[in-house]
């Protein structure tokens, strides 16, 4: 059963939703790459659907953005 | 009221009023649509550089530096630019770093800068709608200060009778702007061979920032051949905040050395008629040049984002974010009059033809975005 870790960041000045994301990535890191817990955040930020991935991506982490009703979700989940 | 209101609007409609109005909000509709769609967002460039080390939009800022002293050393040389260097330019001054410093720790703090604010607004950001009356509080607070503020920042000019760097240097504009933009312009080819300049983007409708840096680089362009200066956008929040302080203390409005001040009067190009314009309530030059583009980078935002169905008002937010952006605003609104002007104004417009107070305002605002990140990091996104 995988954990899910919700962000809803909507609404929120930038750059919460790279900041608050990172938090959750570097204190879950283990969890996330052995596909125990996967991270979904809700944002309407049409940056972080571009800065969430890339930096996600940078650190090891698979990603996949699906627009929702008036935003973005990103779900950041298992490793390689 | 409303006949005084009707005539200075008609008299706003007669030439050169009408070329400068209609310029100033179709570059204001276009930047603003630019802007949303591909998230140029120039606190983000400096702020990401401090808070993830990370360069990419600050390439594409660099971008549109280059491109815009191409394109302003071309106009000179050509005759298309009649101005230069374009109006409200002073020589340089301490007072140019402290107010940029100020304005490096605001915009990061309010999440936007002045006009990164007003296309946030205008997507229905309700913090960036914050950090706008923050910078209307702000406008009010510096008319205050005035007096003691443009008489320190007189006393620590650097460089007397000199705006641009090549002519405290004595040389031609091009002997300094054409290496270095040629320098730039290689670095630049260099970074999109390696593919640093693009990265993946999944919103819906987004525009490449490297294209938003050469539009918006074009846009600045036109504002300054047919306006005669590149844009700027912060006196308008001074003279919207004359008027709202009017309604509660017109005699005190009317008693404050600096509403009254005209620091605007040039010749347009395309007419034979000069101008005037200050920061007081009145409809004048300014508020033909900058309430236009402020209304044109609202709505530019608006269109876009209810064309892809993402406006909504967002109120949610925790309540530091709320302090925060209003107590952003109001330090980008007080820094924006002490600098003066903001990051678009000297970034975009300043810097490309090297004038010194640019210069020092991009020197203080280095600084003041990595404070501001530490504030922001530590204090307010918990």
């Amino acid at each position: 059963m995988t954990q899910m870790i919700n962000l809803d960041i909507r609404g929120q000045i930038c750059p919460s939703c790279l900041l608050l994301t990172l938090r959750e990535l570097n204190q879950n890191g283990a969890a996330i790459r052995t596909g125990h817990t996967e991270v979904v955040v809700l944002t309407d930020d049409r940056q972080s659907t571009t800065t969430i991935p890339v930096t996600a991506e940078r650190m090891g982490y698979r990603t996949e953005v699906v627009r929702i009703d008036l935003g973005y979700r990103i779900r950041i989940f298992g490793g390689i | 009221m409303y006949m005084i209101f009707e005539k200075a609007l008609a008299q706003m409609l007669e030439q050169p009023y009408l070329l400068i109005v209609l310029t100033s909000l179709s570059i204001g509709l276009t930047a603003g649509f630019v802007m949303h769609r591909s998230d140029f967002c120039v606190t983000a460039c400096f702020r990401d550089v401090f808070l993830f080390r990370d360069f990419f939009l600050m390439r594409q800022m660099l971008l549109l530096v280059v491109v815009s002293m191409v394109l302003f050393e071309v106009g000179r040389l050509t005759g298309a630019i009649t101005i230069y260097p374009f109006p409200l330019l002073g020589p340089p001054s301490l007072g140019n770093a402290i107010g940029g410093f100020i304005f490096g720790i605001g915009m990061v703090l309010a999440g936007g800068c002045v006009c990164g604010s007003l296309f946030k607004f205008g997507a229905g950001s309700t913090s960036s709608l914050l950090a706008v009356v923050g910078m209307l509080i702000g406008s009010a607070v510096y008319a205050e200060i005035h007096p003691q503020w443009s008489a320190f920042a007189k006393s620590a000019v650097l460089i007397k009778g000199a705006i641009t760097l090549p002519q405290w240097l004595g040389l031609p504009p091009s002997a300094l702007l054409l290496p270095l933009a040629a320098s730039g312009g290689f670095w630049l080819y260099r970074e999109f061979r390696a593919g640093r300049m693009l990265r993946p983007a999944f919103a819906v409708g987004h525009l490449a920032p490297w294209r938003a840096a050469l539009i918006l680089a074009l846009l600045g362009f036109t504002s300054y051949v047919l306006i005669g200066m590149p844009m700027g956008i912060t006196t308008a929040y001074s003279k919207l905040g004359a008027v709202i302080e009017a309604v509660f203390a017109p005699e005190h409005v009317k008693s404050l050395a600096y509403f009254s001040l005209r620091p605007l009067n040039y010749t347009p190009p395309f007419s034979a008629l000069s101008i005037t314009g200050g920061p007081g309530s009145q409809l004048d030059a300014i508020a033909a040049i900058q309430y236009a583009l402020l209304i044109g980078i609202v709505a530019g935002a608006l269109f876009s984002s209810v064309r892809l169905g993402e406006w909504r008002l967002q109120w949610r937010l925790p309540h530091r974010q709320f302090i925060s952006a209003l107590t952003g605003g109001l330090l980008l609104g007080l820094a924006a009059r002490m600098a003066p002007s903001c990051n678009i104004w000297h970034l975009w417009g300043g810097v490309p033809i090297l004038a010194m107070q640019s210069l020092l305002f991009l020197a203080g605002l280095l600084p003041g975005t990595w404070i501001g990140a530490l504030l922001l990091s530590r204090f307010v996104i918990r």
